[in-house]
């Protein structure tokens, strides 16, 4: 029971940033329409970026959202104004484009970074937070799963209360009349865009202390944010947040329960089952 | 009626086909050894690629779990070879009757609900992953490490045969097995019907096509080729490694050769596949050792590039080619930049 | 206030507007009339920027704003309430309304302006945090009408705002209209119902086959033999 509870907590704290990862995923797809199957190796780009941070100022991961977020807040408007916006319409020609992305940034991380792990160690790495009867969690996935909290209802908040909110739940519902309202659709397709950067940026920077840093990880993060993204309905962001818990759960519960390679297939499996029965993902609508 | 014209047709090009046909399989007697090795390879990527266009071009499926026929025809039969002595022709055949069935399930709980192509992109990544964690646990499938298939056991010794020529030989029928099918798909009922689908959905359903019967003898279809292309080209490799058959980045490599030469098209994917795969092993050659991947950055580069200045891809661009269901038509592009 | 001038548009390779001329000065109430595929949303969609122009202009105080997009349209006061409502169905009425003040000029006025909506539209006041999807026909017009007044607009334009609408809220749309028209704000209105049209316009275009087949005071017209087989005869 104690392992059971011990992983589902755990789970759920992974689950967070990968609910953070779908969701900047939705926010994206939301008022534009498009995935970009190089999602995850932005994220493995950021972490890269802070590892070279690391190694030459000496940074810590967690503060290096102080430059990576600036990074990747450009290099995502550049690549979305100049590579995906002139597609518009296309969506499967920006898959297409985005896997070739996917390759790109995958093998030139891989050409200037070497084929090995890399480490970035953080000053919380090794700190544990011990709960009652042998329950232990590490600091880092705490403060993961906090700051994935806060952002997420930074998010909510501003989707449901703000004149930006409302311009890009508009954009979403119906661009057409959201043009007539005088909305720009294309600056809040970039700006939706680049909040789907930020928060890329932020959570590389949460989930690399500790991390074993690779240039291929980018499509296990793409696959991580994925799942919960179509579970959730592509579009319900409460949805999409909670299927991420849903994921982390699965998959931290497959690792304890069952050896190897089998047991990250878990959420996979979970994910192939409930789409058998509910195509549309687990929830409807939108928040 | 359409049937009646196709064969005229290919009566009409069979002199020069079978001309080439010949010539091409000449390459075993004239072309040295390591440029053979990269022929074979380019076969190999050949069939596979005309294999995807079926469902991802020809019917507009985008498949992104391809790997899971290829890494299953691959694995299966040499497995069953090596622990449990069936024939490996027995073993292919069987992997792709597997194939087949995992078509029908992928098509099933993807094409149910009509839900559109991202969707479905989604979806198929993920059983291509699945597909690929599953078979890294199972040991019967070699795991992790693989599975070694002894190779250079020609029965055509005799013939003065080696191996890699017979493997050429073996893949150059597999690849003209793909395109003959192809080539019949698309100057049937069927490709007709299929191009109907991918150019509009609605229209098609609306004038009584049954969306899903077409799209999943597409996807069947496509994944028999694959498995069986898998199958025979673990047999002249070797070493069969999982995480390159049966992962889905062997299915974005063939998907950027596709689109490259020209998604949808029947020659796109030959283009494609014979451009790239040399392209890619010479680079291999030069600087695989100082910077490793760079073909993939390369493949990446090109296809950016392609999209942006030839977005039909290379075969539309460089004269007509009688495929079906081509572009986005003209009115609906206007239409559609009219509607923001 | 807004001239146009040879006005050429379309979708795809055949031209839907053949060049159509026509003018709304400040203060007046005009009406574009014309049966179904005459040409009618194009022009308006034109005007809004969502469509492009193929030929002509489009001067509004002014401003050539043939090439604009469609949010500096929107900035510069032309407002459109679109055919079939177009609102916001998975959001409340007040955040439907609240959208219609976001565009740069209109978010001083926008707490004023709304009052000014609830005024006219008093049942849009209770139902302020209703789903917009699941009001009545005439309701959600009602937020359509004053989601584009809530950005103070200069000129307001109207696409058949009848359409589908029962009796009673076509009288109390068209009433709208007409204390709006009297208290100085610029209409066009495009409408089939001829009737309807030349009874609050004071002035009335008939757009056939893509061009400005008469114009001319709401009376006349109405009487007019050359309006009826434009009408009817087709």
């Amino acid at each position: 029971m104690d392992i059971l509870f011990q992983s589902v907590l755990q789970g759920l704290l992974m689950g967070a940033t990968y609910g953070i990862i779908a969701l900047s995923m939705g926010m994206v797809f939301s008022v534009s329409g498009v995935v970009n199957f190089a999602h995850g190796d932005l994220i493995t780009l950021s972490m890269f970026v802070a590892f070279t941070l690391y190694t030459v100022l000496g940074l810590d991961p967690y503060g290096s959202v102080v430059i990576t977020v600036p990074v990747l807040l450009l290099l995502g408007g550049a690549l979305y104004w100049f590579l995906i916006k002139p597609l518009a319409g296309r969506p499967v020609t920006v898959i297409q484009l985005t896997l070739g992305l996917m390759l790109i940034i995958q093998n030139v991380l891989l050409m200037v970074y070497g084929g090995e792990f890399h480490r970035v160690p953080s000053a919380l790495e090794n700190q544990f937070l011990f709960l009652g009867e042998g329950v232990v969690l590490r600091v880092p996935q705490l403060v993961a799963f906090g700051v994935a909290i806060v952002m997420s209802a930074a998010l909510f908040v501003v989707l449901g209360f703000t004149d930006f909110g409302r311009c890009v739940r508009a954009v979403h519902q119906n661009p057409r009349a959201a043009a007539l309202v005088g909305i720009n659709v294309a600056k809040i397709q970039l700006a939706a865009f680049s909040i789907g950067m930020a928060l890329l940026a932020v959570t590389a920077a949460l989930l690399l202390p500790g991390t074993p840093l690779h240039p291929s990880d980018g499509l296990r993060y793409t696959l991580v944010g994925l799942l919960p993204f179509v579970l959730g309905g592509m579009s319900n962001f409460l949805g999409i947040l909670a299927s991420g818990l849903l994921i982390g759960i699965a998959e931290s519960i497959g690792a304890v329960y069952i050896s190897g390679t089998t047991g990250m297939a878990l959420p996979y499996m979970m994910f192939a089952v409930i789409l058998v029965f509910r195509p549309q993902g687990l929830f409807k609508g939108r928040s | 009626m359409i049937r009646n014209a196709s064969f005229a047709a290919i009566r009409g090009t069979a002199p020069i086909g079978i001309f080439g046909i010949v010539l091409i399989a000449s390459m075993i007697l004239w072309l040295p050894e390591y440029y053979l090795n990269i022929a074979v390879k380019t076969l190999f990527y050949v069939g596979v690629a005309l294999a995807w266009n079926l469902v991802g071009g020809i019917a507009g499926q985008f498949s992104l779990g391809h790997s899971l026929f290829i890494g299953l025809g691959a694995l299966l039969p040499a497995a069953m070879l090596l622990k449990s002595g069936i024939n490996i022709w027995v073993g292919m055949g069987l992997a792709a009757l597997v194939s087949a069935l995992l078509g029908v399930a992928m098509s099933w709980i993807a094409f149910r609900f009509r839900l559109g192509h991202l969707f479905f992109a989604l979806i198929t990544l993920a059983f291509g992953e699945l597909g690929l964690l599953l078979v890294l646990g199972t040991e019967y499938l070699g795991a992790a490490s693989g599975l070694f298939l002894p190779t250079g056991d020609s029965a055509f010794e005799s013939v003065r045969l080696n191996f890699t020529g017979q493997s050429f030989l073996t893949l150059l029928a597999g690849a003209l097995l793909a395109f003959g099918v192809c080539a019949w798909v698309v100057r049937t009922k069927l490709g007709y019907y299929l191009g109907a689908i991918r150019n509009n959905e609605d229209a098609a359903q609306a004038i009584g096509i049954d969306l899903f019967k077409y799209k999943t003898i597409a996807m069947v279809l496509s994944a028999i080729l694959s498995s069986i292309l898998g199958t025979l080209y673990a047999r002249y490799s070797g070493f069969v490694d999982p995480n390159v058959y049966a992962s889905p980045l062997i299915i974005v490599e063939i998907i950027l050769f596709t689109v490259i030469g020209g998604l949808g098209t029947l020659w796109g994917p030959v283009l494609g596949a014979v451009l790239m795969v040399p392209l890619g092993e010479v680079l291999r050659g030069s600087f695989g050792d100082t910077l490793p991947g760079l073909h993939f950055v390369i493949y990446g580069l090109l296809i950016i590039v392609v999209i942006r200045l030839l977005p039909d891809g290379l075969i539309k661009s460089l004269r007509c080619d009688p495929a079906r269901g081509a572009q986005i038509s003209a009115p609906r592009r206007a239409a559609a930049k009219a509607d923001i | 206030m807004l001239e146009v001038t040879e006005l050429r548009a379309g979708y795809g390779t055949a031209d839907v507007l053949k060049g159509v001329t026509l003018e709304v000065r400040r203060g007046e109430f005009v009406a574009l009339l014309g049966a179904n595929n005459a040409g009618k949303s194009t022009l308006i969609n034109c005007l809004s920027g969502t469509l492009t122009a193929r030929g002509g202009r489009i001067v509004f105080d002014g401003v050539d704003l043939t090439d604009y997009p469609s949010h500096r349209i929107v900035e510069l006061g032309i407002h459109q309430v679109p055919e079939g409502r177009q609102l916001f169905a998975q959001m409340t009425v007040l955040e439907n309304l609240l959208l219609g003040g976001v565009g740069r000029n209109a978010k001083l006025k926008k707490k004023q302006k709304l009052e000014f909506v609830f005024d006219l539209f008093p049942r849009l006041a209770e139902r302020r945090k209703q789903v917009a999807g699941t009001l009545s026909g005439g309701e959600q017009q009602m937020v359509a009408i004053g989601r584009a007044l809530v950005g103070d607009p200069r000129l307001l334009m109207l696409d058949e705002p009848s359409h589908g609408l029962s009796p009673l809220y076509v009288q109390i749309i068209f009433k709208a209209m007409d204390d709006l028209h009297r208290e100085g704000l610029t209409i066009l209105l495009v409408e089939q119902n001829l009737k309807l049209a030349t009874a609050h316009a004071s002035r009335c275009y008939i757009i056939e086959r893509g061009e400005i087949a008469l114009s001319g005071v709401g009376s006349d017209l109405v009487d007019d033999p050359r309006v009826r087989r434009a009408y009817l005869g087709l």
